[in-house]
């Protein structure tokens, strides 16, 4: 019987003028995004490598030397691009695309005892900040012509057009009561409304992305490993529960009210208030909140820290004696060490204090905007296509756990030479032979799957809930109406 | 009777749930929005003026000549409520340097209290996109039956046969609406106002005033534009439901698909990367020369150095606070080298201007203009764009700031060489005297205002609002005026 419900429904609805003009605008707006997505991944991929090998070239020219690498760091630690962004472009031009492990930014030149003795700080890890404007985000793009786009914000709308006389409008023409003359059950009629939108939907949402895949199949730009289908597969699954949880809401408010006029209007309310605007204002007023620290104020920070540790040390007579190559190390030696060690510790701690701000207001943003399933859904396609803040937090977790192991790899390089008093990181404390460039660890960027599907459980768990309250009330709206 | 089809038109709107449920989401949403907003402008000024006073002091704390780099900073503009435009996005706070002349599309690294390196991750709202999202859908829901709806009624026939032209009842029919829905805008921008002024942050001038009702204008313009798109849609289908069906994704074509498909093709299909790497090269190439011209110099400041004594300073900036007795012949031989150096550095910071200058103008420059003219291909670009112009919060307004400060560098660089500042000790010595700064000339920056400037920027977009507005009333009459009844 409910097969036979489903049939019908699904004949009507794919015969419909509404179908038909969604299928073509969502198939027409994945064709932009393929051609768009073409051109830019060359651009991307050829940046990438590019800034991928001016990186490793630095690193050769600078592996001549133990303590060239001390004071000059890894270089430029770049986030690698996702195969799968024309998914979600997840605001990727308004995130840094690298982090830098370069040099401290101060030197000194210092008169000891009537010699010049240069000294320069070790290398550390500083965080970009957002890149510059260029020409067109000077206008309010809040959407990207994306899977996301369109699955969350379009199809969405879709599938309230889809639903918003489901019932009311049966009601309406008076075919309700006939359907239900026959012995079907109201809960069976539901489901089989609910599942014939879903598979409609399904269609155009299918049709819309085979075409995005062929075209960018044809082109040559995609070349995904079993990994990368399931994260479309994945993404597609997202897609069908949130297209389910609007079919649900439009089947409940359907049922609610008497006409279909007055449906389609407060659907169409409660679709801008909840896809469009609150993920646009809630954030932002709440983020509001937590304010963090100015750039400026920590930049002062920054050089008072600088300031202090130095006069700390100056006052235990640092500027004194230069540090020398003698073994066992000398006092001076120790103490310029320490000195530089603590400064780059203290330095590291409060880069780390500036970014972690940062990202806590972000994540109390965006935890707010989980009222809304649109911004969960944008949220879960965006880990799935490896984009965005998620990916970015990954990406920032992946460059300290090298910059660790990139220091561990000096003093181990360090403990390898025998003619090294093995004072690390002081110039006179350190070998001074050059380092195989083969040996140095590299920086490797990457996501893992198990990674992504941890952090998107949460969100396909609210979607989930999402749906089954309305789906729910749907249902008792639906088994109480007067027919 | 024409009155009496106004009278009748605007009454059975005014009755109606979806009238009431628009106007109370509105007003609601544009207060919640107006009160966030107003807290986020307030907090906006009061960085603002704690960063104006801290660099009051700052800036002309330099001992030495050489060390003056002062910072300038941009007040938050509160029309930036209505339409946020750049206001948030564009650089606050400037340093001003010798070495370098600033510019908007490298200098945004510094902004005051929302410098967030992800903030650009939150969407964020004003009151114009409230407008513009609700404002036309509302004016399309209005719309979609005001014809189809009466001629499946049968009621179209019985008022046709009253001696009313088809023109008269297709105007009545769009005063009507126009004056209902003009309600819900006049009441959400009086409360929004309303709620502004009670804020201490927030003064607004006569002419502010008038910028506002520009916008206001524009609002009434915009959505009686979409009214009219609903109106044709009604006027040729048969049936209600399918008026609404093709106006709900006219308008998701329009509101959503159009100005981001356009930024997006701009975007992709403008190239800058290779321009700007020309003119990288060209810059290197400069800089280069100056430093071979540095190098030919001896610097004082490098080791062996010239002068015993104690200074700090960067490679631009030098303190020297205390010279022994026997460097102080070398004085003279110090100035020489500032007096060789610094009107180079200049030189070359202009040269490079000069060509940063062009490369912008001929990357970002014309691609924000090619997205500005994309823009202008739907009714919701050119909202965008005539009240940003209103708001004085668009490009224009955020590069007068720019140029400003290009002036006050300027300005400085003459009062240097005015005061012969370069060959001078005070240039990089403060132990004999400490540097005045009584009358070095201070930086005023007026934003830019006035309704007239404003309302010539927003010209073109309103003229083709009103052209758009014509072409679709009369086409909505002459297919109206073709069709059977």
């Amino acid at each position: 019987m409910l097969w036979h419900i489903v049939q019908r429904e699904l004949f009507q609805q794919l015969s419909s003028l509404r179908f038909v003009l969604a299928t073509v605008l969502i198939v027409l707006l994945m064709i932009v995004n393929a051609i768009g997505h073409i051109h830019q991944y060359k651009t991307q991929q050829i940046e990438y490598r590019r800034q991928v090998s001016a990186s490793l070239e630095r690193l050769q020219r600078n592996s001549n030397n133990l303590y060239t690498l001390v004071v000059r760091g890894p270089g430029g630690l770049n986030k690698q691009p996702s195969k799968l962004s024309f998914c979600a472009q997840g605001s990727e031009n308004h995130l840094p695309p690298s982090v830098f492990g370069w040099s401290a930014g101060w030197g000194k030149d210092l008169n000891i005892e009537g010699t010049l003795y240069k000294v320069s700080g070790l290398w550390r890890l500083q965080y970009g900040t957002s890149p510059p404007i260029t020409g067109t985000d000077i206008f309010p793009t809040f959407l990207k012509i994306d899977w996301t786009l369109i699955i969350s914000i379009v199809l969405s709308f879709v599938a309230l057009v889809f639903t918003f006389d489901a019932v009311s409008g049966e009601l309406e023409r008076g075919t309700l009561r006939l359907t239900l003359s026959n012995s079907i059950a109201r809960g069976t009629l539901l489901v089989g409304k609910f599942l014939s939108t879903l598979i409609s939907l399904g269609v155009a949402l299918l049709s819309g992305i085979l075409i995005n895949l062929l075209l960018l199949h044809l082109s040559g730009t995609l070349q995904l490993n079993g990994e990368e289908w399931i994260r479309i597969g994945g993404i597609f699954a997202v897609s069908l529960i949130y297209l389910s949880l609007f079919s649900a809401l439009g089947l409940l408010v359907s049922s609610l009210v008497e006409r279909s006029a007055t449906s389609l209007v407060m659907l169409l309310l409660i679709w801008i208030i909840w896809v469009v605007l609150i993920p646009a204002t809630l954030g932002t007023i709440l983020s509001g909140l937590n304010l963090p620290q100015a750039n400026r104020d920590y930049s002062e920070l920054r050089s008072a820290q600088l300031k202090e540790i130095t006069e700390r040390y100056e006052a235990r007579g640092l500027y004194n004696k230069a540090p020398t190559r003698a073994r066992p190390p000398t006092p001076a030696t120790l103490l310029w060490a320490k000195f530089l060690n603590e400064e780059a510790q203290a330095n590291r701690g409060l880069n780390k204090e500036f970014l972690t701000a940062r990202i806590y207001q972000i994540q109390v943003a965006r935890n707010f905007n989980r009222v809304s399933p649109a911004a969960i859904a944008q949220y879960v396609i965006e880990s799935f296509a490896g984009t965005g803040f998620q990916r970015h937090l990954n990406f920032l977790k992946n460059a300290e756990n090298y910059a660790k192991e990139f220091n561990n790899f000096l003093i181990s390089a360090d403990r390898a030479d025998s003619d090294s008093p093995h004072v690390p990181f002081v110039r006179e404390g350190m070998s001074d032979k050059p380092v195989p460039f083969e040996s140095i660890p590299k920086f490797q960027d990457g996501v893992r799957l198990e990674r992504i599907f941890e952090g998107a459980t949460l969100d396909m768990g609210l979607l989930l809930l999402f749906f089954t309250v309305l789906f729910a009330s749907a249902h008792v709206s639906f088994q109480s109406k007067e027919i | 009777m024409f009155g009496t089809l106004i009278q009748h038109e605007i009454l059975t709107n005014l009755m109606t749930f979806r009238f009431f449920a628009a106007v109370i989401a509105c007003v609601v949403l544009v207060l919640a929005t107006t009160i966030a907003l107003t807290d986020n402008y307030e907090r906006r000024l009061a960085s603002y003026n704690a960063a104006l006073q801290a660099h009051h002091q700052k800036n002309f704390s330099a001992q030495t000549y050489s060390g003056f780099s002062p910072r300038l900073e941009r007040p938050p503009n509160p029309l930036s409520l209505f339409n946020q435009g750049l206001d948030k996005r564009a650089a606050n706070s400037i340093l001003i340097r010798r070495d370098k002349v600033p510019s908007l599309w490298d200098d945004n690294y510094h902004s005051a209290g929302f410098d967030n390196p992800f903030r650009h991750l939150l969407a964020t709202i004003d009151i114009v996109s409230i407008f513009q999202i609700l404002l036309s859908l509302l004016a399309l829901v209005f719309a979609y039956d005001a014809i189809a709806g009466e001629r499946e009624d049968g009621t179209l026939r019985l008022i046709l046969v009253n001696p009313v032209g088809r023109g008269l009842f297709v105007l009545a029919k769009y005063l009507g609406a126009m004056l209902c829905l003009i309600l819900p805008i006049l009441m959400s921008f009086l409360l929004a106002l309303l709620l502004q002024l009670q804020s201490p942050a927030i003064h607004y001038s006569p002419g502010d005033f008038l910028r506002i009702g520009g916008m206001f204008l524009t609002t009434i313009v915009y959505v009686s534009t979409f009214y009219l798109i609903g109106l044709l849609i009604s006027s040729m289908s048969r049936h209600t439901g399918t008026s609404l069906i093709v106006s709900l994704f006219i308008w998701v074509v329009l509101m959503l698909i159009c100005p981001n498909v356009s930024l997006f093709l701009v975007n992709r299909f403008i190239e800058t990367e290779e321009r700007l790497e020309q003119a990288n090269r060209e810059i290197a190439q400069i800089m280069e020369r100056f430093q071979r011209e540095k190098q030919e110099l001896r610097n004082p400041f490098e080791w062996p150095f010239l002068l015993k004594g104690s200074w700090s300073g960067t490679s631009i900036s030098k303190n020297v606070t205390y010279i022994e007795a026997e460097s102080e012949s070398e004085i003279s031989t110090v100035k020489a080298y500032y007096q060789e150096l610094e009107p180079r550095r200049i030189r070359a910071a202009k040269a490079v201007w000069l060509v940063r200058k062009q490369a912008y103008s001929e990357t970002f420059g014309r691609k924000s203009t090619t997205a500005r003219n994309a823009l202008r291909l739907s009714p919701t670009g050119l909202y965008y764009l005539a009240t940003s112009a209103y708001a004085g919060t668009d490009l224009v307004a955020m590069e007068a700031f720019f140029k400003a400060a290009r002036q006050y560098q300027q300005t400085i660089l003459d009062y240097f060489y005015d005061k012969k500042a370069f060959g001078s000790r005070q240039w990089f010595a403060s132990d004999k005297e400490v540097v005045r700064w009584r009358d070095v000339p201070r930086f005023s920056y007026q934003p830019l205002g006035g309704l007239e400037d404003a309302s010539s920027r927003a010209f073109r977009e309103l003229l083709q609002f009103f052209l758009l507005n014509i072409v679709l009333f009369i086409l909505t009459l002459v297919i109206f005026s073709r069709q059977d009844v």
